[in-house]
């Protein structure tokens, strides 16, 4: 367990699965020397197969015992999909194929190839909601328990968990072991790759890139241990947002406000079944754990609070008036830790989103 | 010597294989300059040949699925290599021949290819050079230089020549035409096409690539006819390694089709090099070609009064245990005084096995006053007949060769 820690809180009511972040993280970080593959950050529909495909079923994390479990590494073509290209050169050069337009390779799979699908009886009891994800950071990972080369490592100051390519030999045995396939096999420079939280974004004072560019405003970052941290009172004051797969054993530290809202089902007439409601809580119980049942409760209950009183810190904070409402970073704290490390301190870009619990000047209000 | 042949003949182990990989090889000394030799190079013919075996290497229950099914990994085969030596009088070079019927180069296109594979394991420096270091990867104090070499599509080293500029997408680039012609073979030219590393270590984990240019080696390898010849040269003396006399060399292969990396190789014990006209080091020759005294049979029986599979995995039979290394084929790649050290002083040599949070309740070590002590219990009160009988039966435990 590091000194600190980083976490990130989605508020899965809000996310209208437009791939900003993925975007956002893709541009920053993947589109390039063999990460193009990879997405740090992918929104995908749930029900569905996921990214990779059906990761669920892929193994890794750990059982009750505390022992790391066996996982499957997925393959390019058949799990992540080839990530194909066009013949823009062709056509420019009105060469003899630049009639057509083409991808360079047949696709057969990719990421979001069953987006909106999702599972029920169209137009009875259809349903999906967006489930974004990016790597956990969690506080007992499983790809730095799998690696025989004390490759990863957590940082003690916050909790980001990153891949040291110096000592990393491309075994994949990381792969396997994280049970959300969050981290990624470079082939091009056959090492892995991951999420890095945007560290260097965040030391300067900058949310992470899926974060800021957020549209629907569900990602909250902050510290936990800090009190007046919006990602402390949605995880620890009012318990509403829950790790995702906790039952994998790694102590994810990404955590999700599950989705509460979902309209009644049709009847076979196609009238509306009142008091029904089209998502199955089972499938949030599977997702978030058992925990869900009072997280909804308690979402429920300060709605209604809410609407009849006016008065609802919960729902002011998932609001999120501002956007520097949602994030509580710690330029100070980072400061500090550099000087302590003797490293450079680097200053703020941006001073909006430090009002740290270390951090005495700056910040929005 | 019958009974003893007959006893291992029961163990279902060829008792050829126990015989054969005892041979010290002799480095014959050339005129030639060893730095630059490749595996077609005329000196070759100099060389006298040894068949080394390589057991499979299985102190360690990794975490692949798929690469723990595979029907070769669960029950591994021993693997015939051969190996000749030469030596110039600054360089050494060994030149190394294995079967592999399938021409494995990882690709850089795929998450799931894999390469095959050779290293050669050198002891470093050290005050007791009789006390070899721990096969796998060396020891606390008792350094080991590994020199590796894998088939490897164009690699591109990120942390190499920090040239961001042209790790970037080609379609990203905004060139078209002979711009981008240029950019694609200058990305070409920047790929590290050999993939050759050298790593000090000391135990399972603790490898570390040396990046500083300060060991000169050339190693490569090259496939034909249904097998691989990999060839080695460094200096006899640098920062890391003196040789002489007696050199203790270990000889690891990997075959991508059975997704070998890591762990998943055959490993050869600690072999004698004996650098013609050199004053050979006894002690250490003694060390390495002496084999148990000991009767396996009797030592079986003594293993199973000790509890020894309380925690090992010692046959196929017993569970995976994360509680210490597997001795199912321990007597393939470890040596006599190893193996009676570990029972006698079990904290003499602790590797660091699994990351400490992978299996977090069955530690193989705890931590005092900054030191790795063991987990297992003292056996320092057997008698030595009891030992020696232990030793040669964990010794016979190897598995069939190919």
């Amino acid at each position: 367990m590091s000194k600190r820690q980083l976490a990130m809180v989605m508020d899965l009511n809000k996310c209208i699965g437009c791939q900003t972040c993925t975007v956002a993280c893709k541009t920053q970080w993947t589109n390039r020397n063999g990460r193009e593959y990879m997405y740090w950050n992918n929104v995908e529909t749930y029900p569905g197969t996921g990214y990779p495909k059906n990761w669920m079923e892929l193994g890794g994390g750990f059982d009750a015992a505390g022992d790391l479990q066996p996982g499957v590494i997925p393959n390019l073509e058949a799990d992540y999909g080839v990530p194909w290209d066009y013949n823009y050169e062709s056509l420019m050069g009105g060469q003899a194929d630049s009639n057509t337009f083409h991808p360079h390779i047949s696709p057969t799979w990719g990421p979001n190839w069953d987006e909106d699908e999702g599972a029920g009886a169209f137009p009875q009891d259809n349903y999906f909601f967006y489930l974004p994800r990016i790597c956990n950071h969690c506080t007992n990972p499983g790809c730095l328990s799998a690696c025989p080369r004390d490759a990863i490592f957590k940082r003690e100051e916050d909790g980001v968990v990153l891949v040291d390519l110096d000592r990393c030999q491309g075994y994949r045995y990381c792969i396997a072991g994280c049970p959300y396939k969050k981290i990624y096999f470079n082939p091009k420079i056959s090492k892995s790759e991951k999420c890095i939280l945007c560290f260097p974004r965040i030391e300067q004072g900058l949310p992470p890139a899926c974060a800021q560019q957020c549209v629907g405003r569900i990602r909250f970052v902050g510290f936990l241990d800090d009190e007046e941290s919006q990602v402390h009172k949605l995880v620890h004051k009012y318990k509403v947002a829950l790790g995702l797969r906790s039952d994998y054993g790694t102590q994810p530290n990404v955590y999700y406000i599950p989705p509460t809202e979902s309209p009644a089902k049709f009847d076979a007439e196609g009238k509306i079944i009142e008091g029904s409601t089209r998502l199955p809580v089972g499938e949030l119980e599977k997702l978030f754990g058992p925990e869900v049942h009072d997280a909804i409760k308690t979402l429920k209950t300060e709605m209604k609070k809410r609407k009849e009183t006016g008065v609802s810190e919960l729902m002011d904070l998932l609001i999120a008036y501002q956007h520097s409402d949602m994030f509580r970073l710690d330029n100070n704290y980072y400061q500090q830790v550099a000087k302590e490390n003797k490293r450079n301190p680097l200053a703020p870009v941006d001073t909006r989103y430090i009002a740290g619990k270390f951090t005495k000047a700056g910040g929005h209000h | 010597m019958k009974k003893l042949l007959t006893t291992i003949l029961s163990l279902g182990v060829a008792a050829s294989a126990a015989l054969a990989s005892e041979h010290a090889i002799n480095a014959v000394k050339v005129s030639e300059k060893l730095d630059a030799v490749k595996a077609d190079s005329a000196v070759w013919s100099k060389a006298k040949f040894e068949t080394v075996i390589l057991y499979p290497q299985t102190a360690i229950y990794m975490n692949d699925k798929k690469a723990n099914a595979l029907p070769e990994n669960v029950n591994p085969k021993a693997k015939k290599v051969q190996v000749g030596a030469l030596y110039d009088g600054n360089n050494i070079a060994l030149l190394v021949k294995w079967a592999d019927g399938t021409k494995d180069v990882q690709s850089n296109a795929s998450t799931t290819s894999y390469s095959d594979g050779f290293a050669v394991q050198f002891a470093g420096i050290s005050k007791v050079p009789q006390v070899l270091p721990y096969i796998g990867m060396g020891s606390e104090g008792r350094p080991v230089v590994v020199h590796l070499q894998k088939a490897m599509e164009t690699v591109y080293e990120p942390n190499g020549n920090k040239d961001v500029a042209h790790q970037i997408n080609r379609q990203q680039t905004g060139l078209f035409g002979k711009e981008l012609a240029e950019f694609d073979a200058k990305v070409a030219a920047l790929g590290n096409h050999d993939y050759e590393k050298v790593f000090v270590g000391e135990g399972y984990r603790s490898l570390t690539e040396i990046k500083d240019g300060s060991v000169k080696s050339n190693a490569a390898m090259t496939y034909a006819a249904n097998g691989w010849t990999g060839t080695l040269s460094r200096p006899l003396k640098d920062a890391y390694v003196n040789l002489n006399g007696t050199v203790p060399v270990s000889i690891a292969v990997w075959d991508g089709s059975k997704m070998g990396r890591n762990g998943i190789k055959n490993l050869s014990p600690w072999i004698a090099i004996n650098l013609e006209g050199q004053k050979p080091n006894a002690a250490m020759h003694a060390e390495l070609t002496t084999d148990s005294k000991g009767d396996p049979v009797k030592g079986k029986e003594a293993a199973a009064a000790n509890g020894c599979n309380g925690c090992h995995q010692i046959e196929t039979s017993d569970p995976v245990s994360f509680l210490s290394p597997s001795l199912k084929y321990v007597g393939g790649y470890s040596s006599v005084a190893y193996l009676r050290e570990s029972i006698l002083k079990p904290s003499a040599v602790v590797v660091p096995g699994y990351n400490r949070n992978a299996h977090a309740n069955t530690p193989w070590y705890n931590i005092e006053k900054g030191k790795r002590v063991s987990t297992m219990t003292d056996y320092g009160f057997l008698d030595k007949e009891t030992v020696d009988n232990i030793v040669a039966y964990l010794k016979s435990l190897k598995a069939e060769v190919e």
